[in-house]
């Protein structure tokens, strides 16, 4: 319970970075720490009935669920891949706004 | 239909995208190549007849591996809109034929076509995230393709919104797995009200529905004109068919999608009728149409086939107008063969017989329930207003059309024509009259009063901060909306 709080709190923390850091980059690092705070949600998911690695073996243990592991790792490749477009996105829009306010380059590109 | 057919349907897009890397010189050989299978798959799903060439109405179930592993569905619902899919890239295909795009442009096409052809086939929520996100990805390479600031900052905000979105969607996709130890959406009547609430509002906002749409009228307005007719056409529908394939599969999501289709549809259309600009106005458009597609979800397969050609071909003779304000265009003619596709594309969206608009607002106008009758039949009044901004404008005889406009048109509207005769029970009297009233009506408010009006709305929620903050509100609404 203590864990999902963590986690929890993690998400949440990401997500009020994404909506009140000014900075372009801030908010990609928010959104990174909120996608954190999701794979560990996965993790603790598949902690819920055991630790241990599925490797059969001949003493009995409690296995940790390997489908959210599994999944959760597509997810982070995805994720991982999203950010590294947008860092690029920015680099790009760096030029012509070096400050990189988010409220300064909406009002500059929106028509 | 069997497993291999479907499988390598999927792949092929993917495939031939890649080795547009390797053979540059073929890419628009193999763009079409990947339309034309996909409008073959689709044709075998509608008729009805399998590879083997017996006649099947079972709905195709596939599970890989096993009950975690990735099930895929298809019936006459995703062969609708894999349809809508398939003949809106070829129409885009055809249209950029002489335009010199890179092969670059080709390949990302295929991607999204792929990707929006694999969530449109997937019952599972890890498939459908893939699928969502590939999607997300190779539209953001497609809108940011100018490279000007404007357009990376467009691409930038659609990504950004949509990732996040997909964040939240992913938490409640593993509470659905926590829940019955399965991704499938079947999982969701079992599952608890926080991860119904996370996953619907995951896909509302990737789906462009209600208030957490309205990310959406900024990105298709200001991409592209083959990259908005795809965005409109096709991309948003792979976040509403899930919303659609959910409340068929789960009796209590039901209600709540159609409260959604509902107000989305009159959101959209209170926007779309007081805005100035061309492409604004087909962007909130298409918010509305996709209210009428989740409004009855049992036939929202054939109304999503119906508005996908309609807006592709809008937003491409949109695109190739002297102008976007509406101001200006009605002081000079535009080119007589653009307005006859406006007039064909516009009246089979607002539902004019002989059109397949017809006989999707029919069907979906019957299988409503009770409490949205009234505000569906305003919503339609509503969307014959907003078509009659285009179809009133001045023409005149011009020069020639682009060879490659006018083809990429003549495919859209004959899908039109034929897709007209998929349902013929429609061709009622009471229907036709009802029909011819409602576009009377529009356009009669049209003439009066609308034409007149120089009143602006305000474009606050389309704030990048305020459509993040959206999302926590939506989540809430939806919380409690399941608890009640």
């Amino acid at each position: 319970m203590f864990l999902e709080a963590c986690v929890l709190a993690t998400v949440l923390c990401g997500f009020f970075g994404i909506i009140f850091k000014k900075n372009l980059v801030m908010k990609i690092i928010a959104m990174d720490v909120m996608s954190t705070g999701v794979i560990a949600y996965y993790v603790l998911v598949a902690g819920r009935d055991g630790l241990f690695t599925p490797i059969l073996s001949d003493r009995p243990l409690t296995y940790a669920d390997p489908v959210p592991q599994a999944v959760i790792l597509t997810a982070i490749v995805i994720g991982f891949s999203i950010q590294a477009l947008m860092l690029v996105g920015v680099m790009k829009l760096s030029r012509d706004n070096p400050t990189l306010e988010s409220s300064e380059i909406e009002q500059n590109n929106t028509p | 239909m069997s497993l291999s057919t479907t499988i390598i349907w999927i792949a092929l897009p993917f495939f031939a995208g890649f080795l547009i890397y390797l053979l540059p010189q073929l890419d628009r050989a193999l763009a079409l190549v990947g339309a034309l299978a996909s409008i073959a798959y689709a044709m075998l799903i509608l008729t009805g007849y399998n590879t083997l060439g017996q006649l099947s109405t079972e709905p195709l179930t596939l599970r890989l591996l096993d009950h975690f592993g990735v099930t895929l569905v298809i019936d006459e619902l995703s062969g609708y809109f894999i349809l809508t899919n398939a003949l809106v890239t070829l129409a885009v295909v055809v249209y950029c034929w002489n335009s010199g795009r890179t092969a670059f442009f080709y390949a990302q096409m295929l991607m999204m076509h792929g990707s929006v052809n694999a969530a449109f086939a997937c019952a599972d929520f890890i498939s459908l995230y893939v699928a969502l996100e590939v999607s997300g990805i190779a539209a953001f390479l497609l809108i940011a393709h100018p490279r000007t600031d404007r357009s990376i900052w467009v691409g930038l905000r659609y990504l950004f919104i949509s990732n996040t979105a997909m964040l939240f969607y992913l938490i409640g996709a593993v509470l659905v797995y926590k829940a019955t130890l399965s991704f499938s959406f079947a999982g969701l009547g079992a599952a608890p009200p926080e991860a119904f609430a996370l996953i619907f509002m995951g896909l509302l906002v990737k789906g462009g529905v209600f208030v957490s749409g309205l990310w959406l009228p900024l990105t298709h307005s200001e991409a592209e004109t083959p990259v908005s007719a795809m965005l409109s056409g096709v991309v948003v529908k792979a976040g509403v068919y899930p919303l659609l394939r959910c409340a068929l599969m789960v009796e209590s999501v039901d209600p709540v999608v159609r409260i959604f289709g509902v107000a989305t549809t009159l959101l959209g259309v209170f926007y779309a009728v007081f805005e100035k600009d061309t492409k604004r106005t087909l962007a909130l458009s298409t918010i509305s149409q996709l209210g009428w597609v989740l409004a009855a979800p049992a036939v929202g397969g054939f109304y999503a086939l119906a508005h996908g050609l309609g807006k592709a071909a809008m937003f491409l003779a949109a695109g190739t107008l002297p102008s976007r304000d509406f101001k200006e265009l009605q002081q000079q003619p535009i080119n007589s063969g653009l307005w006859i596709v406006f007039v064909m594309a516009g009246l089979s969206i607002s539902g004019l017989p002989l059109l397949a608009g017809f006989g999707a607002k029919m069907s979906t106008l019957e299988h409503l329930l009770p409490f949205q009758t009234i505000a569906m039949n305003l919503a339609a009044v509503g969307t014959a207003i907003v078509y009659a901004k285009f179809i009133a404008l001045p023409h005149e005889k011009q020069g020639n059309l682009n060879s490659g406009f006018l083809g990429a048109v003549a495919v859209l509207i004959a899908g039109l024509l034929i897709a007209n005769l998929g349902y013929l029970q429609a061709y009622t009297l009471a229907n036709i009259v009802k029909a011819v009233a409602i576009i009377g009506a529009g356009w009669l408010v049209y003439f009066l009063l609308a034409r007149r009006t120089a009143f602006r709305l305000p474009r606050m929620l389309e704030q990048f901060e305020h459509l993040v903050g959206m999302m926590s509100v939506m989540a809430i609404l939806l919380f409690w909306m399941v608890l009640a």
